[in-house]
């Protein structure tokens, strides 16, 4: 084996990381574009539809529409780099600015109900992992299986009717009290159904994946042996079978990145909470190409830094990824 | 006594019947299945079910809460929520099995052309399930539904379909992988076994019981997306009923706490899942098992 | 003193879906220290159970019905797991069979060296468990301790593994060893130094060891004593010798004679009848008697007890009592005249053969390395090399599978490399070569019933039957390989490993190919049902007269079969010779190596030769 520098390794990695997202750039400006529909609509609203032919190439050239697609894209590529996205036909503003607005909202919802699955699952998976097919187990996989069958939005709209409509408890929307912005209980307050509706909508699914792993490894025979050493079962589980099942667990999460942003997306609309889940519905249904593109790089170069960052975690753990393996294989071919 | 000790060399022995101790629904998943089966024939004659006209908007009593005339109430429109269900469930899971039939069948045909492929050209299409897995399938849905314009039942179906073939596709393509080294096909191949024939004869029945499970889910999954479709008013306009459409009048009926707008179609749904659910991870338990060694 | 285990009327039993399976029934011995036992017996007779059943490691749908186990005097059988975590280490450990599969392979040797060692001294401080370890390593034989015990499972060779998972079985210290098969997934000559490294650690120690095989040579090799296994009973015990010279159970007879070794010079193997009992509703009386030529009425009707031949030598058999017929035991194979050496034409001719992989972009493996030998019509050529020497890849070559890059392969004079011979010739090709592999759960496809399979070659090729139906077809090929045709609507996975293999051969012979390729046909596959399957090469051989390419690691079984051999060794053909020539006057070193290596079933040579060492 040759062993690779740790700067030549990183840079590898970083090439990618921008080989990915050039190729995503220009994946989603394609097929945006491509699609069928009238993006003047978004910019001009129902003005659009009563333009006449002169105006609607007037308005046309303003946007730069009407240049061929790999010119519109180079374009698009040129500015991106001076840090100018263009503007939202939408909202007549920088991209950025409307983004930048919500992103952080998005952020901390997104981020919190990320981390909190990520960290849950992990601990009711190797609970229930522990007590295999026992009662516990059995009671929470049930609960599990349940939760994890609601619509995300039909949990949020009864959260809402349960402690905002009849409770009265918690807001049923928005991320602050309009007036008193800031304040940081206030914020929690807004924040605590948003978040429920995410972790209860996806934990068990993250659950029963490291649950069923972990319960895969333990089929293993490296477990025998090490009982065989007089091992706790515990201590196996922990130190041995965890371990084997995390690399999945991490790619999995990350793989899984999109799937809890979309339906984060979901969830803020029913929560009307400004992030920018409505912004990404509202673009991709009204053609609001920059603001689209811009989201969904944004997504995009989430999913790639995760996966990347789960693949460097993998390989610090699980050797077989890192190297080939040499012994064997040969002869079965 | 003597008898006892001559040799009397090899008898067969009787082939015993042996006893079936175990009733044929044990370990099956019984409450699911009749559940499932009572709602999908509940679904499918409604006709004979229905108290109402489901369509029928009586504008006299909208909003009402269940009582013996309205068995679930009525909607804000006037619509009677009992017999709406039934009529409604039907559109649902026509489109659970549509959307399914077609992202198993576009799951199956990439994964096992991707996993027969030479390795250059299975990455290259690996890569492109990856890229399509990146994005946040809601927003595809969102966006391709924009595209095809003003929703029905087939169109929706198709949407959902073709953006949820992915994660199909991929384990078909990793089995094919796999099955491909086994001796069976190679010596098949030796034999002058052609593509197709190894594909029909040797592939898809093994990758079959792989898969099998994921198509149920998916059954779940498209069911999901149709109800969050017309809930975000992309989907089935109100009038076309589904569970998904009765639930997107549930917003106003927040405001007029009419809990049994939201309840009970919600409630259905869940059954529903809840028991394809149940189905599914009794086939994906089938296709793995093996006892613990700790 | 008490004896260091002791074992009295253990039973245990496995739940599974189509029943309870009663894998040990009653069994009793007992060990003393620095002993050794093996325990031998065919798949599925309950050896392995019985091992973890002591060690207390069965999976939970297991249990023990009744019986005592106890080591130094110290009754286990009740204890629970934390008990038993207390002993396991330092009273016994057990050494497992794939030591691929049994190492963690995220975790480096030292740290799961170092582990066993924490367990037995939580205390220890980083240097002296780092010392330890070191210790470890260097007592089981592994060079270069301080570098190696950085490296993962993935990183070593199965030698190096095993001798790993030695290391961590004597972390403890124990008295006790448990293998179970700890050599079977190795090479001959890893084996034999791995039997070697436990004879040293058991003088060093006095360690007991139980050993648990199938392999007859290695009980020969490593045994004190044997306990012989069936059907979930001892069914003999006693001194090796005792039971290689004098075996008194007709399964111990029938086992024996069934090793090729012992039918040197004949032409068929002696082949017990039938296939052990399913054990979930196991015979009345001795198990055996139904596939055992001379059965009495009564080894029908009731258990034999253990009747003692000597007072180390015990045999349950009801032909010890005192009012048993006298029975010679005749057991042989069939005797054939001195082998005829076959001059058919050249059928195939594989002429500088070589074929590489690219292991990465800048290492190739040569797989196979300028190799050239002939087949005649008529002949079993065998190929021989320890795993990792190249010969299935040579297999492949000739199958039109691997490209080789170099080299020639002609059959009946064709060229089977060469696209535009291959296009004219295909039909012939396809139907004139056909391939046998191990017997595993993929190498038929479990989704397809016995006749669909057997035929499914004349589909390909579009043939039609000549006894009219597919069926028929089936069914006659199924009686030719010796196959009851009652299985013809059945699904592989109903059939046993035999029964599986014959399929296979039907599935091989049904296009009435010329040459067969059969790669380790008889690996995984036990003693009994070995020599069947071995006599029905030799009936195919002689009576239909098919050539046959035979891969294999098992000398004895080479030596027995074939009318030449090859042996490989690194890609490369060190050497072809007649079967008695080679074996009588090995010319290469590696070949010398190779038979010295080889286990024979014969303990006096077997202590002879560990003296001379």
């Amino acid at each position: 084996m040759i062993k690779q520098s740790k700067g030549v390794y990183y840079g590898k990695k970083i090439l990618l990381f921008i080989l990915s997202v050039f190729l995503l750039s220009a994946a989603v400006f394609f097929i945006s574009r491509l699609a069928p529909g009238d993006p003047l609509v978004s910019y001009y609203g129902d003005r659009a539809e009563r333009m006449s032919f002169q105006e609607r190439q007037w308005a046309e050239e303003k946007l730069g529409l009407t240049d061929s697609l790999p010119v519109q894209y180079i374009r698009w590529l040129g500015r991106a780099f001076q840090g100018d996205f263009g503007i939202s036909y939408k909202y007549k503003r920088d991209v950025t600015e409307v983004i930048g607005e919500r992103v952080g909202n998005t952020l901390i919802l997104g981020g919190i109900g990320f981390l909190l699955i990520f960290g849950l699952a992990l601990l009711l998976g190797v609970f229930c992992a522990l007590h295999e097919e026992q009662l516990t187990d059995r009671i929470i996989c049930r609960i599990g299986i349940v939760t994890s069958c609601i619509p995300e939005f039909w949990l949020s709209l009864l959260l809402i009717l349960i402690f905002a409509v009849n409770l009265k408890w918690l807001p049923s929307g928005g991320a602050y009290t309009v007036g008193g912005a800031g304040e940081m209980g206030d914020r929690i307050r807004h924040l605590i159904l948003p978040l429920l509706a995410v972790v209860t909508g996806h934990l068990w699914y993250y659950a029963y994946m490291i649950r069923n792993r972990i319960l895969e490894e333990t089929r293993a025979d490296y477990v025998l042996l090490a009982r065989s050493k007089g091992v706790k079962k515990s201590s196996i589980l922990l130190k041995h079978c965890l371990r084997n099942a995390l690399p999945s667990y991490f790619s999995i999460m990350a793989i899984s990145v999109p799937h809890i942003l979309g339906g984060t997306y979901m969830i803020e609309m029913v929560f009307s909470y400004p992030g920018i889940g409505t912004l990404a519905y509202e673009s991709a249904r009204y053609k609001d190409y920059n603001l689209l593109m811009v989201l969904c790089m944004l997504s995009g170069i989430g999913v790639i830094l995760c996966s990347m960052a789960a693949q460097i975690i993998n390989e610090r753990i699980d050797p077989r990824i890192r190297n080939n393996p040499i012994m064997e294989g040969m002869e079965e071919g | 006594m003597k008898e006892q000790f001559a040799i009397v060399g090899i008898i067969p022995a009787s082939e015993k019947e042996r006893v079936q101790k175990r009733k044929w629904y044990q370990g099956k998943p019984v409450f699911p299945m009749v559940f499932l089966a009572l709602i999908i024939a509940g679904c499918f004659a409604c006709d004979l079910i229905m108290t109402k006209d489901p369509a029928y908007l009586d504008l006299k009593n909208f909003n009402v809460a269940p009582n013996r005339e309205f068995l679930f109430g009525t909607d804000s429109m006037g619509r009677d929520i009992f017999s709406m269900i039934w009529y409604g469930g039907r559109t649902s899971l026509v489109i659970g099995i549509v959307a399914t039939a077609l992202s198993a069948a576009v799951g199956i045909i990439f994964g096992a052309l991707s996993g027969s492929m030479p390795e250059w050209a299975d990455g290259v299409l690996m890569r492109f399930t990856e890229i399509l897995l990146s994005v946040p399938g809601l927003l595809l849905v969102v966006f391709l539904q924009a595209i095809l314009g003003k929703a029905n039942v087939l169109s929706i179906s198709f949407v959902i379909g073709i953006t949820s073939w992915m994660s199909i596709a991929k384990v078909v393509r990793t089995e094919v992988r796999e099955l491909r080294t086994r001796e069976y096909v190679i010596v098949s191949k030796c034999m002058g076994g052609g593509f197709f024939h190894i594909l029909w004869k040797h592939l898809t029945p093994n990758f079959i019981s792989a898969i099998m499970f994921m198509v149920i889910l998916n059954i779940r999954n498209a069911i999901v997306a149709e109800s969050a479709l017309s809930f975000m008013g992309l989907g089935l306009p109100v009038e076309e009923i589904s569970w998904g459409s009765m639930l997107s009048l549930s917003e106003n009926a927040l405001l007029t706490n009419a809990w049994w707008i939201i309840l009970i179609p919600g409630m259905f749904l869940l059954i529903t899942l809840v028991c394809v659910t149940d189905l599914g991870n009794y086939l994906r338990r089938r296709f793995n098992r093996k006892e613990s060694n700790l | 003193m008490a004896k260091l285990l002791e074992v009295n009327h253990l039973s245990i039993t496995i739940g599974t879906a189509k029943g309870e399976v009663q894998a040990v029934r009653d069994v009793s011995f007992s060990l003393s220290a620095g002993e050794t036992l093996a325990i031998v017996g065919e798949s599925g007779c309950g050896k392995s159970v019985m091992c973890k059943g002591i060690a207390r490691l069965l999976p939970p749908s297991a249990r023990i019905r009744s019986g005592s186990i106890s080591i130094k005097g110290e009754e286990i059988t009740q204890y629970g797991e934390k008990d038993m975590r207390r002993l396991r280490g330092k009273r016994f450990s057990m050494i497992f069979q794939d030591p691929m599969t049994s190492l963690n392979p995220t975790m480096t040797i030292g740290t799961q060296i170092g582990e066993a060692v924490k367990v037995q001294e939580p205390w220890i401080s980083r240097g002296e468990l780092e010392e330890r370890v070191i210790e470890l390593m260097e007592l089981v034989g592994i060079e270069n301790p301080r570098e190696r015990r950085r490296m993962y499972p993935c990183h070593l060779s199965g030698g190096m593994r095993q001798r790993s998972v030695i290391a961590i079985a004597l972390a403890g210290n124990p008295e006790l060893l448990i293998g179970d098969e700890p050599t079977t997934a190795l090479d001959v000559r890893i084996q034999a130094q791995i039997l070697e490294l436990f004879r040293e650690i058991q003088k060093k120690r006095n360690t007991g060891l139980i050993l648990v095989t199938h392999d007859m040579g290695v009980v020969a090799r490593a045994a004190d004593r044997v306990a012989v296994m069936y059907a979930g009973k001892i069914v003999e015990t006693g001194t090796v010798e005792e039971i290689f010279y004098d075996p008194r159970h007709p399964y111990t007879q029938g086992l024996l004679q069934s090793l090729p070794w012992f039918s040197r010079g004949k032409d068929t193997l002696y082949a017990i009848p039938g296939m052990p009992p399913t054990l979930i509703d196991p015979p009345k009386g001795d198990a055996f008697a139904c596939r055992n030529v001379q059965a009495l009425q009564i080894d029908y009707e009731e258990e034999p007890p253990m009747f003692p031949v000597t007072d180390t030598h015990f045999a349950a058999t009801w032909l010890l009592d005192k009012r048993a017929p006298k029975i010679p035991a005749v057991f042989s194979g069939e005797e054939g005249g001195k082998r005829k050496k076959i001059q058919g034409d050249i059928l195939l001719n594989v002429e500088h053969l070589t074929c590489f992989f690219p292991l990465t972009k800048k290492t190739l493996v040569r797989a196979v390395e300028d190799v050239s030998f002939q087949i005649r019509k008529g002949e079993i050529f065998g190929l021989v090399g320890e795993s990792g020497c190249g010969k299935s890849t040579l297999a492949r070559c000739i199958m039109n599978i691997c490209k080789p890059q170099g080299g020639k392969i002609t059959m009946n004079g064709v060229d089977v490399w060469d696209p535009k011979s291959y296009a004219r010739n295909r039909k012939m090709l396809q139907r004139e070569r056909q391939l046998i592999f191990q017997d595993s759960d993929s190498s038929l496809n479990p989704h397809m019933k016995v006749w669909d399979i057997i035929t499914e070659p004349m589909k390909i090729q579009g043939m039609t039957s000549p006894r009219g139906s597919l069926r028929a077809e089936a069914a006659f090929q199924m009686h030719y390989v010796g196959l009851d045709p009652a299985y013809l609507e059945q699904y592989p996975t109903e059939l046993s490993g035999g029964q599986r293999q014959r399929v296979a051969i039907a599935r091989a012979l049904v296009t009435e190919p010329e040459l067969l390729v059969a790669d380790e046909p008889l690996a995984s596959l036990d003693v009994s049902i070995q020599a069947q399957i071995v006599n029905l090469f030799r009936h195919l051989q002689q009576e239909h007269g098919f050539s046959f390419l035979f891969i294999a690691h098992d000398l004895t079984m080479v030596a027995f079969l074939c009318d030449r051999v090859g042996v490989m060794h690194q890609g490369r053909l060190v050497e072809v010779a007649s079967t008695e020539e080679l074996f009588s006057n090995p010319r290469h070193p590696y070949t010398k190596a190779l038979l010295a290596a080889a286990a024979v079933p014969d303990p006096r040579q077997g202590t002879a030769r560990r003296k001379n060492q």
